[in-house]
């Protein structure tokens, strides 16, 4: 075995060799056991071979085989190619065998469906894909893909990913550039190490018998922690422009030079409009809202995805003529109408995601799927998201913070980190007052205020219909059998960027009669009801991406028959995941006052503490399922 | 013709002032007229729709069908928006096949300072996308549009096609002022049918018209010299015309658990039953069901492919033996198919690979697979028909048409029972058929051509029957055996989730979001072995099990296993719920009491039903020394819940979801 993928990679540089019907790769059967292990598929074998032959042209030359043990692993075969007009796929062709290595099946390029590549949420792109349609007969089977494709384009210089996702293994897996262009090529490893990757040369590695990973919650980025290698050209060609990238700095001055400059300008009408509008405020903040404002009340998302590989901005002139944009058209007219108020803003490249996802500050390359507009403001910057009509101005939470940002100025780009929401500021406020009758029934008056994070996540609602709003709170109080919503008022205050939620119910027997006695759950109204999985040995290390603060304080007013037969005792637990207090006291005859903070903090930790983690949270669910008991006074 | 709808229009419009629906003409009075939506949660209201179907003769293609819409939509809110963009799927084969996009034109009106601006929708607002070989789509998003503005556009979709597409006559905001005419030419017929489903319908007007068609005409005459003369010639023909004039046509609104919401959408279906051209026989499509199925079985795509033995007659032979008995050749036949062929993901009744070569790939269609498993059956002398099938996503099927079916599966007749039989899917069995084309009715033809309808829905409940031993522990913790048995739909379920999930993973999901349990010596059978109930049984440790409040213990019989919440929040419904197939759920837990505690409360025993015997709720409890049982069972003989009964069914559960978290109270000897 050894010795033959060896010749097979000493033969790959020159001519791809052929596969007969014996081999062993192309046999199910013959796969080590510690692959199949928790895998729906292996890939045998993954030959990439680039030839870079000039700045604008490079040919992509893949044979790749791979075994797929059951119908949750059919999407790894990786036959499919996106392509464009900038794209010439010369080859693409698949053969399929049975787990004995029988060919069963062949798909010539003109077998592949051919359908537009446009995702959901876009309205036009003319990017295309063609994918192999192929209905398995048996598990396990056998695909052998092999590509050759020539690009025009190298902005998108492929990388190298030995390991291909959760639940996938790899046998052999081979990256290699060959650069006959001139042009230096940068590279950079991350986790190679921990997989026993081996450098062949500079620009030749090789991976063998790497087992899947299963996921875990918790879990970081998959490539923070598995192998992945990232290659860039220092001069590239982007859909017929050609562009530079030794650094960010000057990376960044190509995309101002090629992509933004002379897309800004704006008919006079509406300079004029901006200048009057911002005549009379004093400083550049004031004169910043008041443009996001216009621009939000101006405009719409619309994705249409067209110009230089849907890397150029929409011209300034058309989005305010057409009332629409993407992402890019949006942030460069917002930009552009902050120019003509005298307020500076650069555009800037990001990773749009719940999860964080950074712009690699020590690899330049082409990066992101988002663009959002900074201002400079005093030490630090404010963050537009320009893509919405709602967003309060400088809210970035849930999508574009704690990251690190490329920000293009005039003189070249840099990296910049965006605004980090911290554990404190993402804080949701519940203050209720209950009243308990003495058959167990509660009507409530709650008031719950969330900013920070917990501001994107509660305000949507105040834009549903009230149907919708009254099965919101259904939902959200889920735990609360025969739930009924009643008054809904709600206080949106953009500037400070609070939501406040007024809202009343009541619910039947919501406190259980045994016999003489009423047992009640004060926490009624903010239950931390699972704690995460348990795992039998945890792998991968595990994560909080974003802190949060949440105190509640209900009043619980009980009926004059009753009195209180046992209250729960205080908890207060403090550890590096955070805190938890709950207390509950007796104020007067008929009322007590419950009172609780639970805290996450933010933060990265090593897989032997999952277990504490665990815990801490499995200690929140049950303090949180605590009950007292009333009892009848006669 | 334009002009005349015209002039009618304004004659019986019904708003206060004289709204102007020709394009272009919207007034300031529009946006103060139409400025409030009728109700608080619409988004957008179109203010205006019209749409007008005929055809029209054009020399060398003959009669070409046109379709020209114009809608005129106010938006309220942000939300609102994705009305300003329209996306219009058009069949795009080769050039004399394919359906057509033109005269697209379109403004979107806003108020500045109490005048109608206007911005028009230019090429570049156009979008044409080749979406594969079948479909392309032409969309459009219209410039400048904000809340409050008023979005307007017309065009025309040129078919050559004479079969009309469904007419959607309401969408999810309401429709103030809708307008519909067809006028079709009487070679052409059609059936025409409302929804019934749909909660609002309107009236239908229909009257007839005369037209007349001018052809060239281009002669030869044969003699000892050939020449050619034009001569013209007129044709007389009638129209007949359909109309519709709506006002208000209410929003139609999602809820949860609806099989498919626009099975109850207000549409107009217009089936094209028969072609009656001048000196030519009637061609006829469909009328009846019987026709409709007669023709489906002479279709060579599927009667002739059920007559085609030759392929698999040595395996079947094989397979069959000398085995007698018409059910275990039932059963072998039907496992044989499954394991055979792989569905490819398309629906259909009839064949689309033919069945020879679908067996010899091992690869085929519904048709395909489903076709050649009553071939075979019926080659072993089983008595075994095709039942045509409209799944859940295609709707039901309303008038009798070859395209309202898309599914077709198998009845095998024993002993007067159908077996119902679908060889597409890994994990079905007899009786047990793929969700989605558990849809009301399907159509059974006989080997003589009869036909008859046969219900789908399952009549047998599937179960889960659970019983579940507990020790109740000192230091609160509970521990155990649990042993679940499933059936029927139930195991089918579990089949499809945990196919591809290694022993590992199944104990993660029997654990999640279960509090401190801890699951171990988990042992399943029959998980492959669909003619067998799925068999699991597992021991537990779960921390926490019980609640120790003044000195007193408190816990729920069902531990991890009680239900949370009641899904159904809503208070009213308008659509049904379906639940698929009747369900029978029983559990039995065995107690043993903590040493040095005894019973002070235990839930009574109670029972109740909903609407009758079509749901019951039983819960019994018992304590004998330190030992407790409770066994509780719910059966719900009836799928489908009415949305009128819906009151009285969420009433029902939430009953039964509060009595299965009632507490058990122990306290100390």
């Amino acid at each position: 075995m050894i010795i033959r993928l060896f010749l097979l990679l000493v033969l790959s540089s020159a001519s791809l060799p052929t596969f007969s019907q014996e081999d062993p790769l192309l046999v199910s059967l013959l796969i080590p056991s510690e692959l199949t292990k928790n895998s729906n598929a292996v890939v045998r074998w993954d030959d990439v071979n680039i030839e870079v032959k000039a700045y604008n042209k490079m040919v992509y030359n893949n044979k790749r085989i791979v075994t797929i043990l059951n119908s949750s692993g059919d999407s790894k075969h990786g036959a499919v190619m996106f392509y464009n007009d900038n794209t010439n796929i010369k080859k693409l062709e698949v053969k399929i065998y049975d787990a004995f290595g029988k060919e069963i099946k062949k798909f010539r390029k003109n077998d592949f469906e051919d359908v537009s590549a446009v995702s959901g949420g876009t309205l036009y792109s003319d990017d295309r894909v063609k994918y192999m349609n192929y209905t398995p007969t048996t598990y396990p089977y056998t695909v052998l893909f092999e590509t050759e494709v020539e690009y025009r384009s190298t902005a998108f210089l492929q990388g190298w990913y030995p390991i291909e996702g959760y639940f996938t293994s790899t046998q052999n897996s081979n990256y290699k550039i060959n650069n006959i262009s001139g042009v230096p090529i940068k590279l950079k490893t991350s986790n190679f190490e921990d997989y026993g990757i081996e450098k062949i040369s500079d620009f030749e590695y090789s991976a063998k018998n790497l087992s899947a990973i299963n996921p875990e919650e918790y879990s970081p980025d998959f490539y923070n922690f598995a192998p992945v290698l990232k290659a860039s050209l220092t001069e590239f060609d982007m859909e017929g422009v050609k562009g530079v990238n030794n650094d960010w700095k000057d990376f960044g001055q190509w995309m101002n030079d090629k992509l933004i400059k002379g897309t800004e300008i704006l008919p006079e009408k509406v300079k004029q409009d901006i200048k009057s509008l911002t005549a009379n405020a004093d400083t550049n903040l004031e004169k910043a809202k008041i443009v996001y404002q216009y621009m939000q009340d101006k405009t719409r998302y619309i994705s249409v995805q067209i110009g230089i590989g849907g890397w150029k901005p929409m011209l300034a002139s058309d989005v305010d003529r057409l009332g629409y944009g993407d992402c890019k058209g949006l942030s460069n007219y917002t930009k552009a109408l902050l120019d003509e108020a005298g307020v500076e803003s650069y555009y800037a490249i990001i990773y749009g995601d719940r999860d964080i996802r950074n712009i690699d500050s020590s690899f330049s390359s082409v990066q992101g799927n988002h663009a959002v507009l900074c201002i400079p403001h005093e030490t630090d910057y404010i963050w537009l998201e320009c893509t919405s009509q709602t967003t309060p101005f400088g809210y970035n939470a849930n999508f574009t913070d704690d990251r690190d940002a490329l920000v293009i100025t005039p003189e070249g780009g840099k990296i910049v980190h965006t605004t980090i929401y911290k554990t404190e500021d993402n804080l949701l406020d519940t203050k209720a007052s209950i009243s308990l009758s003495e058959t167990g029934d509660v009507s409530a008056n709650i008031t719950t205020k969330s900013y920070g994070t917990q501001f994107g996540r509660h305000e949507g609602v105040q834009k549903q219909s009230q149907k919708d709003q009254k099965l919101h709170y259904k939902e959200y109080w889920s735990y609360i059998n025969g739930l009924n919503v009643g008054e809904m008022d709600y206080v949106v205050d953009r500037e400070s960027i609070v939501f406040t939620e007024n809202i009343q119910i009541n619910a039947e027997r919501y406190a259980s009669k045994t016999g003489n006695r009423l047992l009640l759950q004060p926490n009624m109204l903010n239950r931390v009801e699972s704690a995460p999985k348990r795992y039998q040995e945890r792998k991968i290390p595990f994560e909080m991406e974003r802190g949060f603060t949440d105190i509640d304080e209900y009043e619980i007013a009980i009926p004059n028959s009753l009195e209180v037969e046992a209250l729960m005792e205080d908890v207060s637990i403090k550890n590096e995941f955070g805190e938890y207090v709950a207390t509950i006291s007796q104020i007067a005859d008929n009322k007590l006052l419950y009172q609780r903070k639970f805290v996450i903090n933010k933060g990265s930790y090593k897989k032997e503490d999952y277990e504490s983690f665990r815990k801490f949270w499995l200690d929140v669910v049950k303090y949180d399922k605590a009950k007292i008991v009333l009892i009848s006074k006669n | 013709m334009k002009y005349f709808a015209i002039t009618f229009l304004l004659f019986f419009s019904i708003d206060s002032f004289a709204q102007d629906n020709r394009f272009g003409k919207v007034s300031e009075e529009d946006f103060k007229t139409y400025e409030k939506p009728i109700n608080p949660s619409d988004n957008a209201t179109v203010i205006y729709k019209n749409h007008d179907i005929k055809f029209k003769f054009i020399e060398g293609s003959g009669f070409v069908q046109i379709n020209e819409v114009h809608e005129r939509i106010i938006i309220h809110t942000k939300e609102g928006f994705n009305w300003a963009t329209k996306k219009i799927r058009l069949y795009n084969r080769t050039s004399s096949n394919s359906e057509r996009l033109q005269n697209l034109k379109g403004y979107t009106y806003t108020l500045e300072n109490g005048k109608v601006e206007k911005e028009k929708l230019r090429n570049d607002g156009m979008f044409e996308e080749v979406a594969n070989k079948y479909w392309k789509y032409e969309s459009f998003t219209m410039p400048n549009a904000k809340e409050g503005c008023i979005v307007e556009y017309s065009y025309e979709i040129m078919s050559p096609y004479s079969q009309i597409d469904d007419i959607d006559i309401q969408y999810t905001i309401p429709i103030l002022q809708y307008e519909l005419k067809i006028a079709t030419p009487e070679y052409y017929m059609y059936n025409k049918l409302l929804n019934p489903k749909a909660a609002y319908n309107p009236t239908i007007s229909e009257s007839r018209k005369s037209n007349s068609i001018k052809f060239n005409n281009k002669e030869r005459s044969d003699g000892y010299v050939t020449r050619t003369g034009f001569s013209q010639s007129t044709l007389d023909y009638t129209e007949n015309i359909l109309t519709i004039n709506a006002t208000n046509i209410p929003a139609l609104k999602e809820e949860p658990f609806v099989d498919n919401l626009d099975n109850y959408r207000a549409k107009l279906i217009m089936e094209l039953t028969a072609t009656k051209y001048p000196n030519e026989p009637v061609e006829s499509y469909s009328t009846t069901w019987e026709n409709v199925t007669k023709t489906i079985y002479n279709d060579e795509n599927f009667g002739d492919q059920l007559k085609k033995t030759g392929y698999y007659e040595d395996d079947l032979n094989a397979l069959i033996n000398d085995e007698t008995d018409a059910l275990k050749k039932t059963y072998l036949i039907h496992e044989y198919v499954k394991s055979k062929m792989k569905w490819n993901g398309f629906y259909g009744y009839t064949s689309e690979n033919g069945v020879r070569k679908a067996y010899k790939d091992g690869v085929g269609n519904v048709g395909d697979i489903n076709l050649m498993l009553i071939s075979m059956l019926r080659t072993a002398g089983i008595n075994a028909n095709p039942v045509l099938i409209s799944t859940k996503n295609n709707g039901i099927p309303l008038l009798p048409t070859r395209s309202g079916f898309n599914y077709v599966i198998c009845a095998v007749v024993a002993d007067n029972n159908a077996i119902l039989l679908d060889a597409t899917q890994k994990h079905s069995a007899p009786n047990i058929l793929p969700v989605m084309s558990i849809n009301w009715l399907g159509r059974v033809i006989r080997n003589d051509e009869s036909s008859d309808w046969v219900e789908l829905t399952p009549k047998t409940p599937s179960k889960e029957v659970i019983s579940l031993n507990i020790k109740l522990n000192e230091d609160l913790s509970a521990s155990g055996k649990v042993r679940s048995q499933y059936t029927d739909y139930q195991a089918y379920g579990k089949r499809d989730r945990f196919e591809n999930f290694s022993n590992e993973q199944m104990v993660e999901s029997l654990e999640k979001n279960k509090g401190e349990l801890e699951v171990s010596n988990l042992e399943i059978e029959n998980m492959n072995n669909v003619t067998q109930p799925i068999m699991q049984s597992y021991e537990f440790l779960l921390q926490n099990a019980m609640e120790e409040i003044g000195g007193k213990l408190y816990f729920t019989p069902l531990m991890f296993l009680a239900p949370k919440e009641n899904p159904f929040k809503e208070d009213k419904r308008n659509y049904p719920i379906d639940f698929v197939y009747p369900i029978a759920d029983k559990y039995m837990v065995n107690i043993v009491l903590p040493e040095g505690y005894t019973v002070e409360s235990i839930p009574e025993s109670t029972k109740f039903e909903f609407n009758g015997t079509e749901g019951a709720f039983t819960y019994i409890s018992r304590q004998n020394g330190g030992m407790l049982q409770v066994t509780i069972s719910l059966d719900l003989n009836k799928s489908l819940i009415l949305a009128s009964d819906y009151e009285q069914f969420k009433k029902f559960y939430q009953f039964m979801i509060e009595k299965q978290t009632e507490k058990v109270v122990l306290k100390k000897v």
